[in-house]
């Protein structure tokens, strides 16, 4: 069995041991907070933003491709509609030389201008219309050459009528389908033009309810979790305000921003902590004393009384009768046994008793602490009823609390009451 | 040659020190009266003057001050000596100023209390038969 001094020494040592281990786990909490990965909300608008801007560089890439290609595809129309118009000229003035006999040279000049302007846009026809192009090249060089005849013939008097027939219906042949194979191409060209233009206007429409949702999901997105973390600390400061003390502990993989403020706000516990267990005990020293110059008191007179009898036993005890001697020893025996029922109450009510919340009962506790105070509230003259009420009162108050405050109560009615003699509390 | 008897009054409402204290006095040559009641002490001031008035301070319903001003007011004369169960700064510079002659904090020796009453009566121009 430890003697008290020895209990209490141990649960200093306890608390002491308490402090270091909660230090202990707060500074391995901070470490596995700091651990982890770093996903911090700046890095996740960072992405969100990134996201919307490789969104929008897509469509403008896209965008700006699609106009280039309707840009050389309107730059083929057009070299096509020239070559038409040089064709039909060419037929034109071909017509007249079969109608009237002239303009077989000006037919001749508008198809090589034909044949400029083809090879212009040969290369780009080749590659969209590899058959289409081969054909018209084809029915031009025939045509061509067709003419050339018909001009190397009509340098010469005197053409053979069927020669020259069977060149016109060649010629017509090779014109027509030539003029032919273009106009479809050309026409194809035009709806594909189109709708590359109708695609580019439907593109920001879409482009933009894209837009819409995907900001809105990770406006909502990023503020759920934004929330959720914000939630996490305020359900902590909260327990916190209740007086739980304990450190944060973290529950996602990852770290942000609000992880700086979870270690931030564990070592500022740590402080509260440390700062209130020191304030409580200096509370506690503060009224054990009080309490312990009102105990001298109480003490020194049994003492006393002690002393001076040992010292008329020592001096008389020659002279004292046998009744005389055993009165003064009995003297001696009370007055210790007062001297320890002070000491023992003395020890009770200043024991560090761990602040269990039980129900009080008001009775006991106003008793001992009237038994603690006796002499001095015998000298202030007042005179205190305990009437006890049936039963306890369930007082979810420590102990150790309670009773100082009682003593502080019932101080506070003596100094009153020093005045007023014979009054009752 | 004999002199004159020390008039104490002695007060404390332990009784035991009362009990202790006379008879070890009464042999140094002095004429101890003893009062639990510091009511009834205050009467007693009131009736007689003594010499010396060894009075405790915590006590039920008039206090060793008050006595101690009463006795003073009574006579300038009687020296108070005060007796204390928690002796403090405070308490003696009250003690001195109201007039205290000496003060003495329990626990005490009997003997301690002699000499300083042995002063006391020094003071007061009587001789002392010391017995004890």
């Amino acid at each position: 069995m430890m003697s008290s001094a020895e209990l209490d020494s141990t649960k200093d040592h306890g608390a002491t041991q308490l402090m270091k281990e909660r230090k202990a786990m707060v500074e391995t909490i901070d470490k596995q907070l700091a651990e982890r990965p770093s996903f911090s909300f700046r890095l996740q608008l960072s992405l969100g933003f990134l996201l919307l801007f490789f969104l929008s560089m897509a469509i403008i890439i896209g965008s700006m491709s699609a106009i280039k290609r309707i840009q050389n595809k309107l730059h083929v129309f057009q070299t096509s509609e020239k070559f038409l118009f040089e064709v039909e000229q060419a037929r034109r003035w071909e017509k007249n030389y079969f109608l009237y006999g002239t303009n077989l040279t000006d037919a001749a000049q508008s198809a090589s201008n034909a044949k400029i302007l083809l090879s212009r846009s040969l290369e780009s026809h080749q590659k969209i219309y590899p058959e289409q192009a081969a054909q018209i090249l084809d029915n031009l060089n025939k045509y061509r050459e067709l003419l050339e005849e018909l001009v190397v013939l009509d340098k010469r008097s005197g053409i053979d009528p069927t020669q020259k027939q069977l060149i016109e219906s060649a010629l017509r042949k090779h014109g027509s389908e030539m003029v032919e194979v273009a106009v479809s191409l050309t026409l194809k060209e035009q709806v594909s033009i189109n709708a590359l233009l109708n695609l580019i206007q439907q593109i920001p429409i879409y482009a933009l309810v894209v837009y819409l949702l995907i900001m809105i999901y990770v406006a909502y997105f990023l503020s759920q979790r934004f929330m959720k973390r914000l939630n996490f600390l305020i359900d902590a400061t909260q327990r916190i305000a209740k007086g739980d003390f304990s450190p944060i502990v973290p529950i996602r993989k990852y770290r942000d921003e609000f992880t700086t403020v979870s270690v931030a706000i564990n070592w500022m516990l740590e402080e509260l902590d440390a700062r209130q267990k020191a304030m409580v005990e200096s509370h506690k020293l503060k009224a054990i004393g009080n309490l312990t110059a009102g105990v001298a008191h109480e003490l020194n007179n049994p003492i006393n009384n002690i002393m001076l009898t040992a010292h008329s036993l020592l001096e008389d005890r020659k002279e004292l009768s046998e009744e005389e001697l055993v009165e003064m020893i009995n003297d001696l025996i009370n007055e210790t046994e007062r001297s320890r029922s002070i000491v023992r109450n003395l020890l009770d009510f200043a024991r560090e008793s761990e602040s269990t919340s039980e129900p009080l009962d008001l009775g006991v506790l106003v008793g001992q602490t009237i038994k603690l105070t006796e002499n001095q509230i015998k000298v202030s003259g007042a005179k205190i009823d305990v009437k006890n009420n049936e039963g306890k009162t369930p007082l979810e108050v420590a102990e150790m609390n309670g009773r100082d405050k009682t003593v502080k109560l019932l101080r506070e009615e003596q100094l009153k009451e020093e005045q007023k003699k014979d009054s009752e509390i | 040659m004999e002199g004159k008897k020390i008039d104490v009054l002695l007060v404390d409402d332990e009784a035991i020190v009362g009990n202790r204290l006379k008879p070890g006095l009464t042999k140094f040559g002095c004429q101890v009266e003893v009062f639990e009641d510091s009511k009834e002490a205050l009467k007693r001031i009131g009736e007689k003057e003594f010499d010396i008035i060894v009075t405790d301070i915590m006590m039920a319903d008039v206090n060793g001050l008050q006595l101690l001003e009463y006795a003073q007011k009574k006579s300038t004369r009687t020296k108070v000596i005060i007796i204390t169960g928690y002796a403090t700064e405070s308490l003696a510079r009250e003690a001195m100023a109201k007039g205290a002659f000496d003060m003495i904090s329990k626990p005490f020796r009997p003997g301690d209390l002699r000499e300083v009453i042995a002063k006391a009566a020094k003071a007061l121009g009587l001789k002392d038969n010391t017995a004890a």
